[in-house]
């Protein structure tokens, strides 16, 4: 009875936190400070122990696609090379894969470096403390390692130095496509004016001779004869200065350019420095582009004009009026996607108004501007007041916005999953127009003891900050367009993971456990005051886990008490109640998630709406049929359904038999598209028969010969195709002869 | 083009060239001369694909089919016998931006050219082949040429030809790294056409066969195709050739032949009557030797230097034993 007592104590005490968020009472008390994570999480106490994609190596060799590779799925690749089967190579996995626990333990301590030196140092910590002989193999796999570039762990600074990397690739490449181009099309203008020096007097002048010549031979020739001579041959035309100016103008804006610049030089002749285009703010990233918009302008006129110079293609009666008249609304995107993109990389805490603005104006203005929005805290309070959730509602929601703009290309993801969204970045990097990144990189160090890259997955897995793609390249519609492929569990509302665990009774347990947003929440020791730790002697039969109350009223479930697994720091498992305001921000949460959904199509309500519709009408069709299929078998049984059913009339097809107009034997003719153009007719009388424009022959005037010359052509055409029909002149000659040779051509 | 703007400004501007724009004088060939219907197909396909006259370049080697250069309005090399497919191959390596197109007949081909023919075929470069195939010598006045059929009588085989032809289809089909391979008929120009066409817009070697009368030395030995539409197979296919319904009423021996089927393509390639007639084989995916190895490549001043320098190395005498490796080890 007392047990009873207390139960429904326990009870009203939770459900009164649950409705007031109040914790009063024994059987509850706050967890603030208790180091308690969600019980999924609870496995992941030392990330340097697991095995997963961090850190990267920011890739300097090697394709473009390959620019970011996890150090695991390096070692893999070397393992695969080195590690032969058998014993002797499990030995050598073993050392490497501990040389790889080492690295990553180096880079979680903040050590920075190229992979190359890492290893190496690993490697000696390794062979220093180990009694086993492990330089060997470990040099073995050494020498197989190809790849080289920076390591990057999961921290504050992964989004940008992430996509720096990865701009800068692309950059490259295509500054060596540029570079390569605009370089040929120096030497093939040069080479033009080079001849036209050559040709001219002064080229042919004894200085000049003598200096094409070099000083080996110098003495063997009398140039001045030379010039002499060769004054007399004919030089040819000499370049007119309209275009001998337009050829100059154009190489010097080629070699003058500041746009591209080769590998590790400086511009070609010391000129000005090049461009930089990494920006800090949207604002200066504007202000670049419009200051460098005339050199830029003037750079793509001269490409145009040196392409047509170097084909002979250059008519100054039809592109003068067009080069002239050459501004910026002659560049379409694929023009303006020649150039280097403008990167900029964002905070989203330093964001003000006219930024925002500028972001804005930036993304719509379809210029080729890549911009990341890093985002390092989803759950930053709301500035109405306490216990309105505002979760991410600025830069978080950038993403989503951007949407609305239908030609930007657009990414959201978090930090975890950056190296799965690798290649939709690349793509969105190489996309002819502005993109916006934005990425989530748990690092705000709200999340307690939680590490960022934990926190980052979270806050996918929880749905707080989904990963998504927008592509506008990729089609015309929204499912070629959006995808949501990189969320786990996609067609669901929350995922669920297999947790299992050892209860009072030592017994294993398994348990299908989802984790919701509220357990994001729950890392989070800001919003600890929304959540309560249940004593286990109050654990109570009203107790529900947390997904089952979302997406439902409150007020249904009243005598509900919503609870999540919990593990401590000694990672024994407790059930922590929640309050109804973080509920609400949950079920907001799964809106905002089915909406992407929908965008995914999946759960589409348009597309479910119009499904039951027709499966609607197709069952009352069906239904129909049935019926009338039994009222028929009732009033004639004896037929077989088979006869019964309508025989459709054979209706023999009007067929299209092109009527061939019948000729008259009397008129001649001939079947010009059989015509071999062999010239038989044309020899015998080219006025009387004439080739048309594909050069096959016809009877051009009937006048201009004679009916013996129309039986000649007939005899001779090699495919008989020439019908010299009946005598128009009754009294030629021999027409008897040639009435009976005409016979067969009729 | 690398900007977008002018390349629709030069499509403006695009001039519509005539087939007279191609003619370069009279032809010298025979009256009724199946040459002379190969050439007004390819004067069409220059007129109706807009060719750039100083884009274009025919090249042959010696015979009647080889004067074909002197006909057309634009470049031109009349080469030695049997050896117009390495100068082809040259050009293509140096100007990969030319539409290089080659005639050659059965003996420049086949006879003296042979090795030629075939390594032509496993480099294939992007370039369209006709083999003018008359079967006779007919330039030198009628002697046997190796695609003669057994026992035709001529002025170096007066007992008729002792041998079978060779078959220019099976053989190139047999060799590696063929990717087109088409058969045409100088007396359907229609049909002769659409191949010239399709072999054109092949990337790779495009080896097209013209069967072609010699009305001066074989005046009635393709007589019977010629006469009786039923001694010609066409092949027709959704990715090959594709048939007029004038032009399918005469022909009605059809046979729809998927030219991506190589076994069914040495198969037809066999058969001698009827002839078949259309594109037996074609294969997009082989690579062109040009592209292996990065023709085009620009010739800057250091270029040619390196290169020539290069050269003179192999004809220097280097003092003691110091060759460039020692003295660039040194």
């Amino acid at each position: 009875m007392q047990g009873d007592t207390d139960m429904d104590m326990h009870l009203q005490e939770q459900v009164a936190f649950r409705l007031t968020g109040q914790a009063a009472g024994s059987g509850l008390r706050t967890v603030e400070a208790v180091g308690l994570r969600p019980a999924l999480l609870a496995n992941y106490r030392d990330l340097t122990r697991l095995r997963y994609d961090f850190p990267l190596v920011l890739v300097r060799n090697g394709p473009d696609e390959h620019c970011v590779r996890s150090l695991s799925g390096i070692i893999d690749a070397v393992l695969q090379e080195v590690a032969p089967r058998g014993p002797e190579g499990e030995r050598l996995r073993k050392q490497v894969l501990r040389l790889e626990r080492e690295i990553r333990a180096q880079t979680a301590k903040g050590v920075a470096g190229p992979l190359s030196a890492l290893w190496d140092k690993a490697a000696r910590r390794l062979v220093a403390a180990s009694d086993e002989p492990l330089e060997d193999n470990l040099d073995r796999a050494r020498a197989a390692l190809k790849v080289e570039g920076k390591l990057l762990d999961c921290n504050a600074s992964t989004p940008s130095r992430f996509l720096i990397h990865a701009w800068t690739r692309c950059q490259q490449t295509k500054a060596r496509r540029m570079l390569g181009e605009i370089g040929a099309l120096i030497v093939k203008l040069s080479d033009i004016l080079r001849a036209n020096t050559i040709g001219s007097e002064e080229g042919r002048s004894a200085e000049s001779l003598r200096a094409a010549v070099g000083t080996a031979h110098g003495e063997v020739f009398d140039f001045d004869v030379m010039s002499r001579l060769l004054a007399r041959v004919s030089a040819g035309s000499s370049l007119p200065l309209s275009r001998l100016r337009r050829i100059q103008w154009a190489l010097s804006v080629l070699k003058s350019q500041r746009f591209f610049r080769p590998d590790s030089q400086r511009a070609p002749g010391g000129g000005e420095e090049p461009y930089a285009f990494v920006f800090e703010n949207c604002t200066g990233a504007l202000d670049a582009f419009r200051e460098r918009l005339p050199r830029m302008i003037e750079l793509i006129k001269a490409i145009s004009v040196a392409e047509l110079e170097i084909e002979g293609r250059y008519s100054e009666a039809r592109h003068d009026a067009f080069f002239e008249a050459f501004y910026e609304r002659a560049l379409g995107p694929n023009d303006l996607n020649l150039f280097p993109d403008y990167l900029v990389c964002l905070g989203g805490e330093s964001a003000n108004a006219t930024e925002d603005a500028r972001l804005w104006e930036l993304l719509s203005s379809g210029l080729p501007a890549k911009i990341l929005v890093q985002t390092d805290d989803i759950l930053e309070e709301s500035t109405v007041g306490e216990g309105h959730f505002a979760f991410g509602a600025r830069s978080a929601r950038l993403a989503g916005m951007a949407l609305g703009l239908q030609q930007v290309y657009v990414l959201q993801s978090s930090s975890s999953n950056l190296l799965q969204a690798g290649e939709r970045i690349l793509r969105g990097l190489r996309y002819a127009g502005p993109a916006l990144f934005s990425i989530y990189s748990g690092a705000a160090g709200s999340a307690g003891d939680l590490p960022p890259y934990l926190n980052a997955a979270a806050a996918m897995q929880s749905r707080a900050f989904p990963a998504f793609s927008y592509d506008p390249s990729a089609g015309l519609d929204w499912a070629s367009r959006f995808s949501l492929e990189q969320n786990p569990q996609v067609d669901r509302d929350w995922t669920a993971a297999g947790l299992v665990y050892e209860d009072e009774s030592h017994q294993r347990v398994a348990e299908n456990v989802t984790f919701t947003f509220v357990d994001f929440v729950a890392c989070d020791p800001r919003y600890a005051r929304h959540f309560a730790k249940v004593a286990r002697d109050a654990w109570n039969e009203s107790m529900v886990p947390v997904a089952e109350c979302l997406g439902g009223a409150p007020q249904t479930a009243a005598d509900k008490v919503p609870y999540l697994l919990m593990a401590d720091c000694n990672d024994v498992l407790q059930r922590v109640i929640v309050d109804d305001r973080l509920i609400l921000a949950a079920d907001r949460c799964r809106e905002r998630w089915r909406m992407l959904q929908e965008f995914g199509g999946i759960r589409n309500s348009h597309a479910e709406r119009l499904l039951a519709r027709e499966k609607k009408a197709w069952e009352e069709q069906r239904q129909r049929e049935l019926e009338s299929l039994k009222s028929e078998s009732q009033v004639a049984p004896a037929i077989p359904a088979a006869a019964a059913a309508p025989v459709a009339p054979v209706i023999s097809p009007t067929q299209a038999e092109s009527v061939q107009e019948e000729k008259s034997s009397d008129e001649p003719y001939i079947e010009t598209p059989r015509c071999t153009s062999c010239d038989e007719c044309t020899q015998i009388n080219n006025r009387m028969f004439a080739y048309d424009a594909n050069k096959q022959a016809y009877i051009a005037d009937l006048g201009a010969g004679t009916y013996r010359q129309l039986v000649e052509a007939a005899e001779s055409c090699q495919v008989s195709i020439i019908h010299p029909g009946k005598p128009r002149n009754p009294n030629e000659a021999g027409l008897d002869e040639l009435l009976q040779r005409a016979e067969p051509f009729l | 083009m690398t900007i977008c703007g002018t390349e629709c400004l030069l499509r403006v501007y695009e001039e519509h060239p005539d087939l007279e724009d191609y003619q370069g004088g009279v032809p010298r060939w025979c009256t009724g001369c199946g040459d002379n219907a190969v050439l007004a197909a390819v004067q069409r396909l220059c007129r109706d694909e807009a060719l750039r006259p100083e884009k274009t370049v025919f090249v042959s080697g010696i015979g009647c089919s080889s004067r074909f250069p002197h006909y057309m309005k634009t470049y031109g090399f009349h080469g030695i016998h049997g050896r117009a497919l390495p100068v082809a191959e040259g050009i293509k390596l140096a100007r990969p931006d030319l539409h290089v197109f080659v005639n050659t007949g059965d003996g420049d081909c086949c006879s003296i050219g042979a090795a030629h023919w075939v390594h032509a075929i496993r480099y294939n470069m992007n370039m369209t082949v006709l083999l003018h195939d008359n079967e006779i010598y007919g330039l030198t006045k009628m002697q046997a040429s190796p695609t003669s059929p057994q026992g035709l009588k001529s002025n170096t085989t007066p007992r008729g030809a002792y041998l079978q032809p060779l078959n220019p289809l099976t053989v190139t089909l047999g060799v590696q790294n063929a990717s087109f391979v088409a058969q045409a008929v100088d007396w359907i120009p229609e049909v002769l056409y659409d191949i010239i066409s399709a072999a054109f817009h092949h990337k790779g070697f495009s080896f097209v066969r013209i069967m072609q009368r010699c009305p001066e030395w074989l005046p009635k030995h393709f007589e019977p195709w010629v006469r009786d539409p039923q001694k010609t197979l066409l092949l027709t296919h959704e990715q090959g050739l594709r048939l007029s319904p004038a032009l399918a009423k005469v022909y009605r021996n059809q046979e729809t032949h998927d030219p991506a089927d190589l076994d069914r393509a040495r198969e037809i390639a066999s058969t001698l009557d009827p002839i078949p007639v259309g594109i037996l084989y074609r294969n997009p995916n082989v690579p062109c030797y040009e592209d292996l190895r990065h023709a085009g490549q620009l010739r800057t001043a250091e270029l040619i230097k390196t290169g020539l320098e290069a050269e003179f190395d192999k004809f220097t005498i280097w003092p003691h034993e110091e060759t460039p490796e020692t003295e660039r080890a040194a």
